[in-house]
């Protein structure tokens, strides 16, 4: 379905994705994990249109899409829940759905998708008139996710979804999760929390410093040493790898 | 008598409204603030006193054109001056808008010389009694009129999806992208609409002051008006500007006329001093 071959993409000089290839098929998901400054959030940026490669080409349905702006990625079907939720704090929570429809023009494709956020995310019913940046957390993510359902993609982009999330609510929403997955949307998810991505995800990748150095199936991955040293974890007490910069 | 002086000083008041409104807008959109606002507006004065001095159009006509030729004017100054320089740092854009506000100024006293044109207006020019308070048509019609187009665009902003898109690009570009918002129209779009607002802001204005190159200098007091009210506040620019109307009407009543000019920016001193964001300002809070 969405297919990278050889991606460059440049932030001014700095070249921060050195030639990613990764392939996601329809109805998996599949999750790139990797420390901060690995490439993983400039992945998603370039697949949405908000950066273009330098180099290397983007297919999703076999047909380029690696030059097309933003606009034309959400018609095609790609939706990108941003990191940080980054939802429209002085628009009410309605407001906010209506923005995630701003690309289509059917009422009753906007009404349906409305219809399917409010069952997946009740909580968000009682709050409509409410401005976004008044919700708490896990309601602010929740409406991220119900933003993007509203242009009715097919695949989903999740940029750290549980970021600065209660484990409890880090639960809620990978659950949400599975459940878009299991109604047929195909998710791309970046994830810190590498434990529980890999335990909803099909396939893994590993991103360091703007490139690929491991791919595997999930079952795999959380079986690979040099993964569970670096990412789960799971190293001798007192020898943990902090992936967050700023840490020792 | 107070009363009449207060009802007059509204409707200078709606003139700084206007100005700080069309400030605020393009300020609330892409944080560029646009020192042309005011010359934008002369230019739309002299456009219609064009049609209907010289080249005898009707009235009506004649003021439509003027709008319509306000609105090309903020799509033609987003187009031209503000989105190659869209990566600038935003002083650069203030300074740009400076350079159009003196060349506008220069044209225009060109093309009509640096007179002062008495201007028409749409309003008869009566005075009618309510009760004790006596008051001018025009005024009547300057406050009406900027009534109705805050309305318009109230529910412009509120209720329409293109109107809500606006809000949400200056909200934050980048989800704004990722909705598949077109940002660049939007900008182009608060453009055309600063236009309208200067372009109706001349026609109300010119009739009362006169039309002349330096009608422009008013924005200097939609800045202050725009101040007043907080910065980047839309409710806060009409309301600050009408205060500021009222204030400079007022002060007069009570003080030296001389006074006129300076209690505006005395008053604006001390409600800064107070509360630096203004009346309805908003502190800059950061988001964890």
């Amino acid at each position: 379905m969405l297919e990278l071959d050889r991606v460059e993409t440049f932030y001014g000089k700095v070249r921060a994705l050195r030639g990613i290839s990764l392939k996601v098929r329809e109805r998996e998901i599949v999750t790139l994990l990797g420390a901060n400054g690995g490439g993983k959030t400039t992945t998603l940026r370039t697949i949405s249109g908000l950066l273009h490669p330098a180099r290397g080409a983007i297919r999703f349905f076999g047909e380029s899409i690696e030059k097309a702006p933003p606009d034309q990625i959400v018609k095609r079907g790609i939706s990108h829940v941003p990191e940080g939720r980054d939802l429209f704090p002085d628009l009410t929570v309605d407001e906010n759905l209506a923005m995630g429809a701003y690309t289509k023009k059917d009422r009753g494709d906007i009404e349906r998708s409305l219809k399917r956020v409010m069952d997946a995310f009740p909580v968000l019913g009682g709050r409509r008139k409410q401005h976004a940046g008044t919700l708490s957390g896990g309601e602010q993510q929740m409406l991220a996710i119900g933003r993007a359902l509203m242009s009715n993609p097919r695949l989903i982009l999740l940029d750290e979804p549980s970021l600065g999330l209660a484990p409890l609510l880090v639960q809620e929403i990978f659950k949400i999760i599975r459940e878009i997955h299991q109604e047929g949307t195909t998710i791309l998810l970046v994830e810190q929390n590498a434990n529980m991505a890999l335990q909803i995800a099909r396939y893994g990748y590993v991103l360091e410093t703007g490139k690929v150095v491991l791919e595997d199936e999930a079952r795999q991955l959380s079986e690979n040493r040099y993964v569970k040293e670096t990412y789960l974890g799971a190293g001798k007490r007192g020898e943990k790898v902090h992936a967050s910069p700023g840490h020792p | 008598m107070l009363l009449q002086v207060i009802l007059s000083g509204m409707a200078t008041g709606c003139i700084y409204s206007l100005m700080a409104l069309g400030l605020a807008l393009i300020y609330k959109s892409t944080e560029h603030v646009n020192f042309a606002q005011g010359d934008m507006s002369m230019i739309s004065g002299f456009i219609a006193f064009t049609f209907f001095q010289l080249l005898r159009f009707p009235l009506v006509p004649s003021l439509l054109i003027a709008l319509l030729f306000s609105v090309g004017l903020g799509l033609l100054m987003e187009r031209l001056l503000v989105r190659p320089a869209i990566t600038a740092p935003h002083f650069n854009i203030f300074i740009i808008t400076l350079g159009a506000s003196i060349v506008m100024q220069s044209l225009a006293g060109l093309l009509w010389s640096y007179d002062q044109f008495p201007f028409p207006t749409l309003f008869p020019n009566r005075t009618i009694s309510m009760g004790t308070v006596r008051v001018n048509t025009v005024n009547l019609g300057i406050m009406g009129v900027t009534a109705l187009l805050m309305l318009f665009l109230y529910l412009f902003f509120k209720y329409t999806k293109v109107g809500t898109a606006m809000r949400a690009v200056s909200q934050s570009q980048n989800a704004a992208l990722l909705m598949g918002i077109n940002v660049k129209r939007s900008f182009a779009l608060t453009w055309a609409i600063s236009g309208l607002i200067s372009g109706t802001a001349a026609l109300l204005i010119a009739p009362v002051i006169f039309l002349s190159t330096r009608m422009g200098l008013v924005v200097i007091n939609g800045f202050a008006a725009a101040i007043l009210g907080g910065w980047g506040s839309i409710p806060g620019a009409v309301f600050g500007g009408i205060g500021l109307g009222i204030l400079e009407n007022v002060a007069p009543y009570y003080f030296p006329s001389q006074i006129r000019n300076i209690i505006p920016f005395a008053v604006l001193v001390i409600v800064l001093v107070i509360k630096p964001t203004g009346m309805m300002g908003e502190e800059r809070r950061k988001r964890v």
